[in-house]
């Protein structure tokens, strides 16, 4: 693979776009947030406001330790505002970072998937791992 | 997290306040309108209670009362009549008023009279009750069904919110306990306040025993204070009761309803158990022991 190349893309080139992942409303229920993710087969949901500023995110991983602490009915769980159990200052990337930065942050920190936010923090799209990898491994054709 | 308040009262009545450390309001008089006169005399009657004690009041008489157990028991005057009753009490004692209606095409006559329209229990679900009320502009009372979780009452707050209300009271009155029995969960009212809106306990109601007595329903009114002090300890922003000057010959909820010779003494003592339960959170601020992870 050519360092070159690989430096020169960026998040932009590579994120999948608002409409190709779960972008849900601030008050979404967390049952209705579940639904999304599982539509979209991703593990991870952006809540956003009405502008589309991004106010937390939701991942598998979270609910998966959430389910084992939480000692409200499961009935209550699912009827909670998404956000009240996202993470609110979730790590993110901007669309003009290079995807070896992003997929580096993602490697660092063992997670799949970072929120892609312009200078206003405004989401503009969702890096994954797998599209990533996928266009790192067309460099090496 | 309960960080709204409603403002229930249009046109030139006393407007009332009912939210977060704000003082105790109160949503009283008979279950059902029985006629004008006994209207404006029980109107006059709590009226006087409720200045004597320094609260707030919401006048609550229903034209139609459309869950009764008996097809043969009264169920009201009708819109018409009932709704200019309550144009009445408004109009003589410059009270706010709150009535239920069942029917979805009742929706527009009770909001354009009442400051506050109500949502019955047992229809707290139905969609097209719920979109009704909304679409009123008035603050909605929206009663928790005996039926339902407090959590799942967040559903019923969305469809509101979904067709444009945003002014929400929710309340409790019991939750079945198997067959002709209701219990209160004092939990419901911190779930209830995280959907962000004030809560109020309805303690008539919640002594009911429905339809225990085969084809009406029964009552322990002796409970009414037991469970009036121990609601507003919890935290409420309202308390609901249904009053009658001769509760054993109501037209509706006799065994519930309480009686007005007692109100000053219930009235007065939910007042400073608010007042105490305001310097609490005064003094060791909100609850905030094991906050949810």
């Amino acid at each position: 693979m050519s360092i070159q190349k690989s430096s020169a893309i960026t998040v932009g080139e590579v994120m999948l776009p608002l409409d190709r992942f779960p972008a849900i409303a601030e008050k979404t229920i967390l049952k209705e947030a579940l639904e999304e993710m599982g539509r979209s087969r991703l593990g991870i949901a952006c809540i956003v406001d009405t502008e589309k500023k991004l106010l937390g995110i939701i991942t598998d991983g979270d609910l998966r330790r959430k389910v084992l602490k939480v000692q409200k009915p499961f009935s209550a769980l699912l009827v909670d505002d998404a956000l009240d159990h996202a993470i609110r200052t979730p790590l993110t990337v901007g669309p003009l970072d290079t995807l070896v930065h992003a997929v580096s942050v993602m490697e660092q920190k063992q997670i799949w998937d970072l929120p892609v936010t312009n200078e206003h923090g405004t989401l503009v799209g969702l890096l994954h791992l797998h599209r990533a990898v996928q266009e790192l491994l067309k460099l090496q054709r | 997290m309960q960080n709204k308040s409603i403002e229930v009262g249009y046109g030139s009545v006393a407007k009332v306040t009912i939210g977060d450390r704000r003082p105790l309001a109160f949503i009283g008089g008979p279950c059902a309108i029985e006629g004008r006169d006994h209207a404006l005399k029980m109107a006059e009657a709590i009226g006087k209670i409720c200045r004597r004690v320094g609260i707030a009041w919401i006048y609550k008489s229903c034209y139609d009362k459309d869950c009764r157990s008996s097809p043969d028991s009264f169920n009201g005057l009708g819109a018409d009549d009932g709704l200019r009753v309550l144009a009445d009490v408004r109009d003589n004692f410059g009270v706010p008023v709150v009535s239920d209606f069942s029917d979805p095409s009742w929706g527009p006559a009770t909001g354009e009279v009442c400051d506050m329209v109500q949502v019955p229990a047992y229809l707290c679900r139905q969609t097209s009750i719920l979109r009704a009320a909304a679409l009123t502009k008035r603050p909605v009372h929206l009663k928790k069904g005996q039926f339902m979780s407090p959590w799942n009452m967040k559903n019923s707050v969305r469809k509101l919110e979904a067709n444009g209300n945003n002014q929400i009271l929710l309340t409790d009155r019991g939750t079945f306990f198997g067959y002709n029995m209701l219990v209160n969960d004092m939990t419901c009212f911190p779930i209830m306040a995280r959907t962000g809106y004030p809560v109020c306990f309805d303690a008539t109601h919640s002594v009911q025993l429905p339809t225990s007595m085969g084809n009406i329903s029964g009552g322990q009114r002796e409970f009414i204070p037991y469970l009036v002090r121990a609601a507003i300890a919890c935290g409420v922003n309202a308390l609901f009761m249904e009053v009658h000057d001769d509760p054993d010959n109501a037209l509706s909820d006799a065994n519930t309803v309480l009686d007005i010779q007692y109100l000053e003494n219930i009235l007065g003592q939910a007042k400073a158990v608010h007042e105490m339960r305001l310097g609490l959170l005064e003094k060791y601020g909100v609850d905030n022991v094991h906050p949810e992870k």
